[in-house]
């Protein structure tokens, strides 16, 4: 994936400034959706990430309503896509049309080219159309006629789909799945944070009301914040452990791959920003293990009938791992107490 | 096939189970014909069974055999084609095993060659070989032949008076075990193939998985059984042996204990040998050492006299009766003396000096007779023990005995020392001889005097043995014996003319070449003499018949002077420096006043009843295991004292506040010195509340991050309040030493701990608090843990030297044999 540079990301924020401005995007949000404040921090997390978000859930939990509140937050391009069975690859990616006044094939940008692209009811359309977003979702691009078009940054997909309603539905590959950072359940509202909604949601939508805290500028600044959060070696060292006891469990046809290790520290690290730390804990791993890696792994078919869904057997791997054994730590830790030459210090750390 | 490599396995083990008995001969052709049976019976055992013959067939192959290999090692000449049996071979056995008794009876271990043991040897060996055989082969019961095997085994255990080599026995478990995993291995044959643990068939030239864990566990199991034994003190001298002279001791197999051997035959045979054996070496202060005794014969039978029932004794480590002053006419002094016996005085009885009062430094468990003065024992020998004696000398004056009364005739003493066969020849000798003699001395006197060389009475060692009556007619008619005959031929007088008598075995006061305060006796020393009883005042005393010039070292006294010297010189030649016999007993000799004295207050702690030792070492031992069950707390204390005084340490250069959003304020070190030093400091807290924590019994979870850890203990209610708050900071601490670019600089860590220690302690139950504080599971599993490890380093690196010497092993050249 390229990465925008540090200029084009501009400078980090200070801890006081990251916090003011992650938690002015989190309570807008939860103007709309009461009582879902992890989940909503997640989403904010997913997103300093740079990754995409697919929000899985029963109808009428309020998936379309999360992505659209935060797509209102943020004060940047934002389009929506709704899949249906009938939607072109093209319409997604753009096309290249006759000019007649030009003479000349022109592109016209497709929906992808925003900010913010919510996708609602994505497994709606077909396998052809779904593979429109492979490219741009992993490599921030779109090439269409042998051209290839630069996406913005910040640039995330969130998707929703309804896992109960299988009919007339193509489930979404392997190879799409793993491209979003990470799936997360809206779950029903407990029965105050339903009650409340009553009042607020009874006469008007508080969406329509709703007004940007933030723009992609910040949302930039932030996610140059988020990538400079430091992970120790241990944590490193247990984020592989994590990922390789996926693909050793017996429960599991297939583990987690690659690219989510490295969306997980990059989520984790979102996650440790947002609770105001400067540094991951194996504790953010163990909260993000089940979102992040349960929609990218297959169980087998034992475990299918046994009736193991994803979420508990990574959940089970997260209880069954321990902690990288203390020897293992990173050597910074292990130096000895005089301190040395090798000791790595940073110097922007103050 | 199998069957057949059974059987070799069932002969081997035989064998390997008989080496035991190489302990008790001196050579070893007796292994030679044991293997030889052994070998033709089992050839026997395979012949018969090739033949499909059944089991009363086997059996009687193998009887037969052994009978032809008995026939043939063992000829009397009458057999035909010098292998079938005879009648006359029959009675030859028979013979032989008369034989084997006798040299039982009068051999002691080890054993020279005798055709007898031998016979006998081959014999057991061979009987053994057809059970084994049996038992495993045919009967498919190999853990049964271990019975047999033992039997063998038991011989030497029987046979030696102290504890056995650990060897014999070692290669004995082996065979028997050997046996064991022979039979299992080829079960499993039977069932199917064998696997290794990855799932091959075993190669042929591969040790069998399943034979290799027999033997580690056989290993195992015989070390155990050899060094627990020795590990466990006085198991091998004190447990056994008490249990086997419980049986044996007061009242028991009477005659037989102690005294194997026949004093009698034994002191012939001692005084006729060419050479001179050291037997025992004597240091005391005594200036006139007496005889020493070690035996007594007091039954008298128309076969002689020999060692009577033991009415009562006592074991000698609880001490011996105390000495009773006999007060006037008798003058003791008391000494001391350090005996060391050779390994050529090999019997069950202790030498001693007579009247002991304290013996000290024996081994072993050995007994004391009262009524005979003697120290005797069932499984102790006296062979090689050095011991110190502390005993009384006593010295009598002819006038006291002159004064002595008669014993009455009701007195049991009187009873049972003047029983005895009607001889007439002896009984009419004695009547003329103390005819007109009305004190029991002077009748004594009147017997001890007619040996004389006067009456022609002359020493030599060319006599028949024997003290029977015939014996004693002989002799008082040949008038030549040596020290046997003289205090035998005396006691049976002095019984014949109403007065308790015995006979009393020792030896003579040597040749009195004394080295300082010490001299050797040698077998040429031992003596026997006869004690007469003159009432309960005088006790026994002892008179020496046996002419004084032929004897080295004959003492006399002034109540039994040498009757063939010149009667003018009697009471001044008498060796004893008492008083003369005109002067009332009671005064001492300056000298041995001089010697009582210092000799008493030397001995004043000896004469109280010494103070057993066991107290002492079973109070070492407690303090021991105190010792011991006190490491795992100290260690815990130690660890927490280091670890206390680094999470409280002084507070390291800080620098800057207030870094990063959240956790309220803190100290962010910049020294990097500082920084490894608050690390380090976390770390130590850290992994001493996991420790606490297992101290009080409060599960660790290795899944767990600090965090979690901490948030467990305050969401558990485990902490509350303050202690709550220190959890979590040592948590917080923690997780920043470990994942975070600087640590925390919390200071009060060792404050922490003690809170939440504290809080723990207060919700666990006493036990576990006890626990906690006296053996910290913690430790314990560190430990455990250790030593776990350890042994699978140790597993892993003689399974690698084991695959790697495997590579050599010549069984690799085998073909597969064709299943």
């Amino acid at each position: 994936m390229t990465q925008p540079s540090w200029d084009q990301l501009g400078g980090p924020l200070s801890g006081t400034e990251f916090r003011a401005a992650s938690d002015a995007i989190v309570a807008n949000i939860e103007q709309v959706i009461e009582g879902k404040t992890a989940t909503v921090r997640l989403a904010l997390a997913v997103l300093l990430a740079e990754g995409h978000l697919l929000i899985e859930d029963v109808p009428g939990v309020g998936k379309t309503k999360l992505a659209k509140a935060m797509a209102r937050s943020i004060d940047c391009s934002v389009r929506r896509i709704q899949f249906t069975p009938d939607l072109l690859p093209s319409d997604v990616t753009g096309v290249s049309v006759y000019n007649q006044e030009t003479h000349d094939f022109e592109f016209k940008p497709g929906a992808v080219f925003a900010n913010l692209v919510v996708g609602d009811e994505i497994n709606r359309a077909s396998p052809k159309t779904q593979s429109a977003l492979l490219e741009s979702m992993e490599e921030r691009q779109v090439t269409v006629d042998g051209t290839t078009y630069e996406l913005q940054t910040p640039f995330m997909v969130i998707a929703t789909q309804n896992p109960i309603e299988m009919e007339g539905t193509y489930p979404l590959p392997e190879a799409q799945r793993d491209r979003f950072t990470a799936r997360i359940a809206m779950g029903y509202p407990d029965p105050g944070a339903e009650l409340a909604m009553l009042d607020v949601h009874g006469t008007s939508d508080p969406i329509v009301a709703l007004k940007p805290v933030s723009d992609a500028s910040t949302v930039r600044r932030l996610i140059a914040t988020v990538r400079e959060v430091h992970v120790a070696d241990a944590v490193k060292q247990y984020a592989v452990n994590l990922v390789t006891a996926t693909r050793e469990a017996p429960d599991l046809r297939l583990g987690a791959s690659p690219r989510s290790t490295l969306q997980l520290l990059r989520t984790a690290r979102a996650v440790a920003a947002l609770e105001g730390r400067d540094y991951v804990l194996p504790d953010d791993l163990q909260t993000l293990a089940v979102p992040v890696m349960a929609h990218r792994i297959i169980p087998t078919a034992d475990a299918q009938l046994a009736r193991r869904t994803t979420d508990a057997i990574i959940a089970d791997i997260v209880h069954r791992l321990p902690l990288p054994h203390e020897r293992q730590r990173s050597p910074y830790d292990n130096r000895p107490p005089a301190g040395d030459g090798r000791a790595q210090y940073d110097p922007r750390r103050g | 096939m199998r069957d057949r490599h059974l059987g070799f396995v069932a002969a081997a083990a035989t064998l390997l189970a008989a080496a035991p008995l190489s302990t008790i001969f001196e050579r070893w052709t007796w292994l030679i014909q044991c293997a030889v049976a052994v070998a033709l019976v089992a050839g026997a055992a395979t012949l018969a069974r090739s033949l499909r013959a059944p089991l009363w067939a086997q059996l009687l192959g193998m009887v037969a055999t052994l009978t032809l290999v008995l026939t043939l090692m063992f000829s009397s000449g009458e057999e035909l084609l010098a292998i079938i049996p005879m009648p006359g071979t029959f009675a030859h056995f028979g013979q032989l095993m008369n034989f084997a008794v006798d040299d039982m009876r009068s051999y002691g271990v080890p054993v020279p060659d005798r055709v007898g043991l031998q016979f006998l040897t081959v014999l057991g060996v061979g009987s053994v070989a057809i059970l084994v055989d049996l038992l495993t082969v045919a009967l498919r019961r190999p853990a049964l032949a271990g019975l047999p095997m033992l039997a063998i085994y038991s011989v030497p255990v029987a046979v030696y008076t102290d504890s056995v080599h650990p060897l014999p026995f070692v290669i004995g478990a082996v065979g028997f075990l050997w046996l064991l995993v022979a039979d299992n291995v080829d079960r499993v044959r039977r069932f199917g193939r064998r696997f290794t643990g990855d799932g091959r068939d075993v190669d042929v030239w591969e040790p069998s998985p399943l034979a290799a864990a027999g033997r580690r566990l056989a290993v195992v199991g015989v070390a155990l059984a050899v060094l627990l034994p020795l590990a466990v003190p006085g198991m091998t001298s004190g447990l056994l042996a008490n249990f086997g002279a419980g049986g044996s001791g007061p009242g028991g197999n009477g005659r037989g204990t102690g005294g194997r051997v026949d004093l009698f035959a034994n002191l012939s045979g001692e005084l006729k040998q060419t050479d001179d054996r050291e037997m025992v070496k004597v240091t005391t202060n005594d200036d006139r050492p007496q005889y020493i005794r070690f035996g007594v014969a007091d039954e008298l039978t128309n076969d002689g006299f020999r060692s009577g029932r033991r009415a009562a004794s006592s074991p000698l480590k609880d001490g011996l009766p105390p000495f009773q002053d006999p007060g006037a006419g008798v003058n003791t002094g008391r000494f001391r003396a350090t005996l060391e016996v050779t390994e050529d005085f090999d019997m069950g009885l202790l030498p001693i000096y007579a009247t002991p009062v304290a013996i000290e430094n024996f081994k072993g468990t050995w007994f004391y007779d009262p009524n005979q003065q003697v120290v005797f024992a069932s499984r102790s020998s006296a062979r090689k023990q050095k011991y110190t004696v502390e005993y009384i000398r006593a010295s009598y004056t002819a006038s006291a005995l002159r004064q002595a009364d008669p014993v009455p005739q009701q007195d049991p003493m009187v009873e049972q020392y003047t029983a005895m066969p009607r001889n007439q020849q002896v009984q009419e000798r004695v009547d003329e001889l103390v005819q007109g003699k009305s004190t029991p001395y002077e009748r004594v006197r009147a017997i001890y005097d007619f040996f004389s060389v006067k009456n022609g009475f002359s020493y030599s060692l060319q006599t028949e043995g024997g003290t029977g009556g015939n014996a004693i007619v002989d002799f008082l008619t040949n008038r030549r014996g040596f020290c046997q005959q003289y205090a035998a031929a005396m006691a049976w007088m002095v019984r014949a003319a109403g007065i308790p008598a015995r006979v009393a075995f020792g030896f003579s006061s040597g040749s009195n070449r004394r080295d300082g305060d010490s001299f050797t006796l040698t077998n040429k020393n031992l003596h026997a003499w006869t004690e007469v009883y003159f009432g309960p005042r005088f006790g026994w005393v002892p008179f020496d018949a046996t002419p004084a010039a032929s004897v080295a070292g004959s003492i006399r006294s002034d109540y039994a002077p040498d009757v063939d010297a010149t009667p003018e010189v009697e009471p001044s030649t008498s060796t004893s420096a008492g008083p003369a016999p005109n002067v009332p007993g009671g005064t001492v000799g300056p000298q041995d006043d001089t010697n009582d004295s210092a000799d008493l207050g030397a001995g004043v702690g000896s004469t109280t009843p010494t103070t057993p030792r066991w107290p002492w070492f079973t109070i070492g031992a407690v303090i021991l295991l105190l010792a011991l069950l006190a490491v795992p707390a100290l260690r815990r204390s130690l660890l927490r004292r280091q670890r206390q005084s680094a999470g409280g340490g002084a507070p390291a250069a800080a620098a800057g506040a207030g870094g990063g959003p959240g956790d309220g304020p803190r100290i962010v070190v910049t020294d990097v010195a500082a920084a490894g030093r608050a690390r380090e400091d976390a770390h130590a807290a850290w992994a001493e509340l996991l420790d606490t924590m297992v101290d009080y019994r409060v599960p660790i979870d290795l899944t767990e991050t600090p965090r979690a850890t901490a948030d467990r203990l305050v969401r558990g209610g485990l902490v509350d309040g303050s202690s709550a708050e220190a959890a979590r900071l040592l948590g917080r601490a923690e997780e920043r030493a470990r994942y975070a670019r600087d640590p925390l600089q919390a200071g009060r860590l060792g404050e922490g701990l003690r809170a939440v220690r504290k809080a723990l302690a207060s919700r666990a139950n006493r036990r576990t608090r006890l626990a906690a504080r006296l053996l910290p599971p913690s430790v314990l599993l560190r430990w455990r843990q250790a030593i776990v490890e350890s042994s699978i380093r140790t597993v892993l690196t003689s399974g690698r030297m084991r695959d790697g010497l495997l590579r050599w092993s010549p069984r690799r050249l085998l073909t597969r044999p064709s299943r």
